[in-house]
């Protein structure tokens, strides 16, 4: 016999509560008439046989109450579910993998698709049997396993119920390995052929419960998994969702801004809405609009006076799903990279950061290389004033704390090494290993992966002298040329160097000589512009940037600020923790709205960036009939949803009231 | 109005006593089964032998016999002395005890008005035989209101009218050892009582047995006790002590209640028939006229 509760513990302790509470309504006094007689010498006598004090005498030979009893039992041995373990009663493994992705809060079915989802899986799960082993996974663009492999019910019920809702997308690929990885034991090692298996593999079902919308899923094999989807949601439902909202600088008028939206429609009849748009939570603007079915629209709005802040907009239209009705964009807080130059005399160099590009980003100060011995200069390297610092065919005693870029020249410490006075800093210099000049060569390669060469083209540049440079293990090679490495990038504590082998002009006894002609090319200024942006932190654009929910954000912070922190939309913060790169990436970014980046002993936040959904295929609320799994397609079922709707509860609980009624009936008749 | 009543109180038309209820009484008399001594000359027999008419047993003159009891006419017969022996006639003492606790004060008449009616009704025929009546509750059992002569009726129905039930009566045993203590006479002892003493009514009945009176128990019960009329889920409160039992009614109940009630009568009944005890049950609702002029005359209390 098996045993199997169809009851939790809670429950349980309510059930056994029951026959104390039958047996205490026999004690239970009731409520009597006063009546004076002669004397009540005849009625103790009548009375003792029933009356007699002890309460087990008086609960002696009382039929009612062994029937009660007797049929409490029953009750709560029908609870125990007993049953005969037949042959076919197999435990079952079932992994219940459950879209909490953002398109599963759509509201067309009530109260959720994710709601209703848990729903169908409380109701799976309470079919099963006691052999039936079941687990949990959650995802959205990744997995989360719930809940292990077990048999508790109760567990698999809590892990149900504690999926929480995400605004992330959906990819199912991640939740159906691990479901196959757990599913089917697979070898304890690859590499050896002779290995036996860990376990053996028992076949599973999946019940995979989504709205679908995560497309094929490429090479997908199920192995021993069997895959029964079940679609959430109606299969035609109307959304109207924000695909992208940005905002642009005018490139004609300073001081005004543009802000975009493209709103998509995904359902089947044309859809008239209005948009408002929020500044820092004061409405700003509001636009009317219409979109085909299907069909995408743009909005365009203009934004005047407006210097910094948060841009919210909003789609006033009622649809199942509310996350994509929302859209977020900060204007970036005017910020200006601190630019010094220190050079003999380059003209090339000076046209090129005076560029009106270079100049909205950066502030740029020139000096010679005198300037490396004025006090001035030692404290402002000291006190990291600068962001970046441009030697140009000199360089200084001591590296600045700050961002530099060597042209033509090489750091100090290995143009005149000095291993006594080597700092801390300086060691990690080492690793750069300078040649001698040597003409003439010509580029061959660049770094396509570094945002600094990232579009230069330097196939028709010519260079009369340069010096390999090669940056050491840390650092990374960002120009090859016939000779060699020529340009390096390598860290140097919290600070990045630069050191480009060759320099633009240099000077000889007869004034200053061209060495390259790649300040005539059109990549001689987007060099400059890159390397001011890269290496000063800069911000380019004036919108922030924005990513899905869930997607880690790199982040372009000025080294001049040891510690930062992130304050969510939801007020949480986080503090950044600064490695060897001005790159930080940040990956908490769940929720939806604008994050903002507050560097130590700075009010104004420094960087903002958005999180916002712009989801096509979140946005697309259209139910699918099948899922394609490698070459396979599996249609939805909807066997397994017509679960066995439960009803021995409301039966038990009928029973339990009819017992109350039968004690009260009785009592009314006979009390003896 | 004393005087009133004085002359009324021959015949009180008083509601214990109707008048021809006590017409009927008159014609009757008291009967005892035993023969007791007398304190003055009544119209009883007595064992004493004395100056009547009636004729007991001759015996041998001794010196010092009273020589006018000697008959003569044996004398001339047979030349031997005889004295005539003659029957003394006596008065009979008669009590009426009457059950006052607040137990007797149930039923419609009450039981205790019945209880006074019947003693009233027998005291009244002692009166009019002569005898020598004493009347008392429990309460008042040490100091009874002891008659004789029909003239004195009024003070009879005067004394039983004044009687009511007392809550703080004293215990029945307690009242019949001091009703034993102040009256030594012997004679007719009626008791009226309901029985319904929870500490029992074996000992007091046991001192009057020692006495050697003649008992009659006369077992008053109301209808109420005999058939309770009670429904549903009830809380008794019992008038004396104020003991209280909850019972709910069923038929189940009162079927055992009639029982114990049944026993309880068979069991008075049979311990007074093991000491010579006359019982009588009665109801309260029966007519105290009848009781005494049809049910007691059956038992052979009146004749």
């Amino acid at each position: 016999m098996n045993w199997i509760s169809a009851l939790g513990p809670l429950q349980w302790l309510m059930i056994l509560a029951v026959p104390p509470a039958v047996l205490s309504l026999y004690f239970l006094k009731l409520k009597r008439k006063e009546l004076a007689v002669p004397s009540t010498l005849l009625w103790r006598k009548t009375l003792e046989d029933v009356h007699v004090n002890s309460i087990w005498q008086r609960l002696r030979k009382n039929l009612l109450l062994y029937l009660q009893l007797l049929f409490l039992a029953l009750l709560i041995f029908a609870c125990l579910r007993p049953g005969w373990s037949g042959q076919s009663r197999v435990g079952e493994r079932r992994i219940y993998i459950i879209d909490n992705s953002a398109s599963m809060q759509a509201t067309d079915v009530s109260p959720n698709r994710l709601d209703l989802a848990k729903k169908k899986v409380r109701e799976l799960l309470s079919d099963t049997s006691a052999d039936d082993v079941g687990m949990v996974i959650a995802f959205s663009d990744r997995a989360d396993v719930r809940q292990g492999f077990t048999k508790d019910r109760n567990r698999l019920f809590n892990a149900v119920e504690s999926i929480p809702t995400t605004s992330r997308g959906t990819d199912v690929s991640e939740a159906l390995r691990a479901a196959a990885g757990l599913a089917n034991p697979g070898r304890s090692s690859f590499d050896n052929l002779s290995d036996i298996m860990v376990a053996d593999a028992v076949p599973a079902t999946v019940y995979l419960l989504s709205d679908g919308a995560f497309g094929d899923l490429g090479d997908f094999e199920m192995g021993k998994l069997k895959i029964e989807y079940i679609p959430i949601g109606e299969t035609k439902t109307n959304n109207l969702g924000i695909l992208s909202f940005a905002v642009q600088r005018n490139e004609d008028k300073a001081n005004k801004l543009e802000a975009f939206a493209r709103i998509t429609n995904r359902g089947d009849q044309k859809v008239d809405f209005t948009a408002s748009l929020e500044f820092d939570g004061k409405l700003l603007d509001a636009s009317a609009g219409s979109v085909e079915a299907g069909e995408e629209a743009g909005l365009l709005f203009e934004l005047t006076d407006t210097d910094e802040g948060q841009l919210k907009l909003t789609l006033d239209y009622e649809d199942a799903l509310a996350v994509d009705n929302v859209a977020y964009a900060a204007i970036r807080p005017l910020k200006q990279i601190s630019v010094l130059l220190v050079t003999p005399g380059n003209n090339a160099l000076e046209t090129a950061l005076q560029t009106p590009r270079v100049q909205q980003i950066a502030s740029v100060q020139v000096e010679s290389p005198t300037f490396l011995t004025d006090p001035k200069y030692i404290d402002a390297t000291l006190n990291a004033t600068y962001d970046l610092v441009i030697f140009d065919q000199c360089s200084p005693m001591q590296m600045p704390s700050s961002n530099t870029l060597f042209i033509g020249s090489v750091p100090p410490q290995v143009a005149t090494p000095k291993p006594a006075e080597e700092s801390k800093e300086d060691a990690k210099n080492v690793g750069w290993k300078f040649g001698e000049p040597k003409g003439p060569i010509f580029i061959l390669d660049v770094n396509r992966s570094n945002s600094i060469t990232q579009f230069l083209e330097m196939g028709a540049v010519e260079i009369v002298e340069a010096r390999t440079v090669e940056p050491g293990e840390s650092g990374t090679v960002l120009m090859t040329s016939s000779d060699g490495p020529v340009f390096g990038i390598a860290p140097r504590g919290p600070f990045q160097d630069a050191v480009l082998g060759f320099s633009i002009v240099q000077k000889t006894n007869e004034g200053s000589a061209r060495n390259t002609n790649w300040w005539a090319r059109r990549s001689f200024p987007v060099f400059v512009y890159s390397a001011v942006e890269y290496l000063g932190g800069g911000v380019t654009e004036s919108s922030s940037p924005s990513v899905q929910p869930g997607w880690p954000i790199g982040l372009m912070l000025s080294s001049r600020f040891q510690d930062y922190r992130v304050v969510a939309p939801d007020g949480q913060t986080t503090d950044l923790v600064r490695g060897d790169e001005s790159r930080y990436t940040f990956t908490k970014t769940d929720e939806m709205g604008i994050y903002q980046v507050f560097a130590k002993g700075v009010e104004k936040p420094v960087e903002s960036f958005c999180v916002n959904l712009f989801s096509n295929r979140e946005s697309d609320l259209t139910v699918a009939d099948s899922v394609k799994m490698g070459y396979e397609k599996v249609a939805a079922t909807s066997s397994v949803v017509q679960a066995r709707q439960e009803t021995w509860r409301w039966i038990l609980l009928a029973g339990l009231l009819l017992l109350v009624i039968e004690w009260v009936v009785f009592n009314r008749r006979v009390f003896i | 109005m004393a005087e009133t009543s004085t002359i009324r109180s021959s015949k009180p038309s008083s509601a214990l006593l109707s008048a021809e209820t006590m017409a009927k009484l008159e014609r009757m008399e008291l009967v005892s089964r035993k023969i007791f001594r007398g304190r003055m000359k009544g119209e009883r027999r007595s064992k004493r032998k004395g100056q009547s008419v009636e004729f007991a047993d001759f015996k041998n003159y001794v010196s010092g016999d009273d020589l006018r009891f000697i008959d003569w006419n044996l004398f001339a017969r047979m030349d031997r002395l005889y004295l005539k022996i003659f029957l003394e006639e006596e008065d009979l003492h008669f009590y009426t005890i009457i059950d006052d606790s607040m137990s007797m004060d149930f039923g419609d008449p009450s039981k205790f008005f019945v209880a006074k009616q019947i003693a009233a009704s027998l005291a009244y025929i002692g009166l009019c035989r002569g005898d020598r009546v004493s009347v008392s509750s429990f309460e008042t059992s040490a100091s009874p209101v002891v008659i004789r002569g029909k003239s004195s009726a009024h003070r009879l129905i005067g004394h039983l009218e004044s009687l009511s039930c007392v809550a703080s009566a004293c215990t029945m045993s307690e009242s019949i050892k001091r009703f034993c203590v102040k009256n030594t006479g012997k004679g007719i002892v009626v008791l009226v009582t309901d029985l319904m003493n929870k500490s029992g009514y074996e000992a007091a009945l046991r001192m009057l047995v020692a006495r050697e009176m003649d008992i009659f128990l006369i077992h008053l019960l109301s209808p109420e006790e005999l058939n309770p009329a009670a429904q549903g889920d009830l809380k008794l409160v019992d008038c004396e002590d104020g003991d209280q039992r909850e019972v709910s009614i069923s038929a189940g109940l009162l079927n055992r209640y009639q029982q114990t009630l049944a026993a309880f009568i068979e069991q008075a009944k049979s311990f007074c028939n093991k000491r010579s005890i006359t019982y009588v049950p009665a109801r309260s609702d029966q007519a105290a006229d009848v009781l005494v002029n049809e049910y007691l005359r059956s038992k052979g209390l009146v004749r």
